[in-house]
């Protein structure tokens, strides 16, 4: 097993706001580091921005990390919000239907704002 | 000219030769150069008074000359009595030419001599002076011609295509070097109803101006006709009745002109004189022979009419005679047998034929010598029996964007547009991923094949793994509904993924191996592939 080349940082910029910035890949050798960084926000944070900038590769394994991911936020009733997907896992995000529980952004201010 | 200031002079305008020197210039000396009231005069280069002078040891008195020669008859009324030969390097260049005495003596032997060393002074001078006269004149001619070639490379460029249709499939490439002097050399690719794709290659015999504008006249007959014709024997027969009327004498147009159907690799072609486009094809080289007669020598004209299916594989050469007739340091051409050994080392794409061709002809050609004359090529290529890439991966995670990586190198090019090649790398990814997890079980001593193929209308990637003997995981179809209130995994995305992002999927067992082909229609490159 190759170790996971995944680096997840969390910011607060705004009281109950957080951002995790995804940098490198999203595959199942995520998944720690994915919890850990949910560890790390605050449990009463409204809202989580998942922000791709730095997303270099996201697999179907990544992608059902992320939906667990999702399962968690809903039961803390926080919101998932995006941005900095590039067009093709934007796509991936509407044929998925991820677009529909994720609130998805063109940057991070629009998303900062949104989850204000 | 230098003058005895005692004597009244007279200038004459003397043609050294209707060659070197032009009559006009000589006829229109600089006016400061004339003292007032002169008016010089020609003495034409065979009157004999011209010999006379240039056979003349020095001084010659005119009034006692007995000699046939209007010159003669014309200096002796401008009231000319004495004429010195200016002669340079053995050469007559000019007469230093005398009144009569203010005193109404006649001259002495001092002043003959005088003159005559004067003469002997002058000539290399007035010598120095016709030389910068004339490179003067040269320049100016050369000047114009300059600017003559320059107008014929910009008609030349503007009646070039800017850019060659992407054909999925196919490769074309073509090239155009003009010589110096540009010659009519064009080409030009006419896209057609249907899909299909006129190709055209012609000379104008003649270069410069001229040839350049039959060149843009017969490129533009020739492409309303193709637009209206679909035999290219009727379009060739069209477009001869068309420029014969106003071609100018002397003046024809060698053409070739074909119709490829790119779906079928059927290419109909007629030729109207040119040289013979040469075929490299997998089973060996081949030409397309058609006869007819150049365009522009008489009208009514037919032009026989060929067909041809161009094979996977197949590399379809059309050139100028430029190409071929280019000679070496000792004379010798380039020749077609060259041309067709290039054309024979398979080069790899369209483009690397001509790289070869130019590289080969830069080697041959006399490097001293400028390119004789313009350069054409057009090649047209239809890809290799479709195989794109074939590789072999060890079962290791992560290796699925290695797959992604070469699956990515191998379709470039071929007519998919960035997004639907983004579209396959994740469906690559994907079932390579099952092939290794599921098929292989990340047995690292077993390997997943990878295959891209085109055959012009469709790439298709199959990913081989050694499963075949077992039955594939089916996950559910993914409802995120489903999985967000927990009733279905939050995984098993993949072959849902794997579907939406080709156009299609199929997928078969042989009792060892499993084998997943994606397919991605290249056609129009169309981004309709949304299916659930």
């Amino acid at each position: 097993m190759t170790q996971a080349q995944t680096t997840l940082t969390v910011r607060v910029p705004i009281t109950g706001v957080a951002i995790i910035e995804i940098s490198g890949e999203v595959t199942r050798d995520s998944d720690a580091a994915l919890k850990d960084a949910y560890e790390r926000v605050d449990p009463h944070a409204r809202a989580i921005v998942l922000s791709f900038e730095d997303l270099e590769y996201m697999n179907s394994s990544g992608i059902g990390l992320l939906v667990t991911l999702l399962v968690r936020a809903q039961r803390a009733r926080q919101r998932i919000l995006a941005c900095g997907l590039t067009e093709h896992y934007r796509e991936i995000f509407e044929l998925t239907r991820l677009d529909e529980v994720i609130s998805i952004h063109d940057s991070e201010a629009a998303a900062l704002a949104a989850a204000a | 000219m230098a003058v005895t200031p005692r004597a009244s002079v007279r200038r004459v305008v003397w043609r050294r030769s209707e060659r070197t020197v032009p009559a006009p210039l000589a006829a229109e000396p600089q006016p400061q150069e004339l003292l007032a009231g002169e008016e010089p005069f020609e003495i034409a280069p065979n009157d004999p008074l011209v010999a006379y002078l240039q056979a003349a040891s020095g001084a010659i008195d005119l009034t006692r000359l007995d000699l046939d020669s209007p010159a003669l008859q014309e200096m002796r009324a401008a009231g000319i009595t004495l004429a010195i030969p200016l002669i340079a390097n053995g050469e007559l260049v000019g007469i230093l030419n005398v009144g009569p005495r203010l005193s109404d003596q006649d001259y002495s032997a001092d002043d003959h001599r005088l003159l005559e060393q004067l003469a002997a002074h002058a000539a290399p001078a007035v010598r120095v002076g016709q030389l910068v006269r004339e490179q003067q004149v040269e320049i100016q001619a050369r000047g114009r011609m300059e600017q003559e070639l320059a107008v014929a490379r910009l008609i030349q460029q503007n009646f070039l295509p800017k850019e060659l249709p992407d054909l999925p499939g196919w490769q074309l490439a073509a090239l155009y070097r003009p010589a110096r002097a540009v010659g009519g050399d064009f080409y030009d690719v006419i896209e057609l109803p249907e899909g299909r794709l006129g190709l055209v290659i012609g000379d104008v015999t003649d270069k410069g101006v001229p040839a350049a504008m039959v060149m843009a006249a017969t490129r533009s007959v020739l492409r309303a006709s193709a637009a209206r014709l679909h035999e290219p024997g009727a379009v060739l027969a069209r477009v001869n009745d068309s420029v014969c009327p106003d071609i100018p004498e002397n003046m024809f147009v060698t053409c070739f002109y074909a119709v490829l159907d790119p779906a079928s690799g059927a290419l109909r072609y007629a030729n109207a004189g040119h040289n013979v486009p040469l075929l490299h094809t997998p089973s060996g080289p081949a030409e397309l022979r058609a006869t007819g007669m150049p365009l522009g020598l008489m009208p009514g004209m037919s032009y026989e009419e060929k067909e041809t299916v161009i094979d996977a594989g197949t590399t379809v050469l059309l050139y100028s005679d430029g190409l071929v007739e280019a000679h070496d340091a000792r004379r010798e051409m380039y020749g077609s047998a060259r041309t067709a050994s290039v054309l024979a080392g398979a080069p790899a794409s369209s483009q690397s034929v001509i790289d070869e061709l130019i590289a080969g002809l830069d080697r041959f050609a006399d490097p001293a010598a400028e390119q004789e004359d313009d350069i054409t090529l057009l090649v047209l290529r239809r890809r290799g029996d479709g195989a794109l890439a074939d590789f072999k991966l060890q079962s290791a995670p992560g290796n699925e964007r290695e797959a992604m990586s070469r699956v990515a190198a191998a379709v470039d090019g071929i007519g998919l547009s960035p997004e639907r090649i983004e579209r396959l790398k994740t469906a690559t990814a994907e079932a390579t991923m099952n092939a290794m997890e599921h098929g292989n079980r990340y047995d690292p001593d077993l390997y997943v094949s990878i295959a891209v193929r085109s055959d012009g209308r469709r790439v298709s990637v199959s990913i081989v793994d050694h499963g075949g003997d077992r039955d594939m995981p089916m996950a559910p179809v993914p409802d995120i509904e489903e999985k967000l209130a927990g009733r279905q995994s939050p995984r098993g995305w993949g072959l849902f993924l794997i579907k939406s992002m080709v156009d299609a999927m199929h997928q078969e067992s042989d009792g060892s191996r499993h084998t997943v082909v994606l397919e991605m229609t290249l056609e129009g490159g169309s981004d309709d592939a949304d299916k659930p």
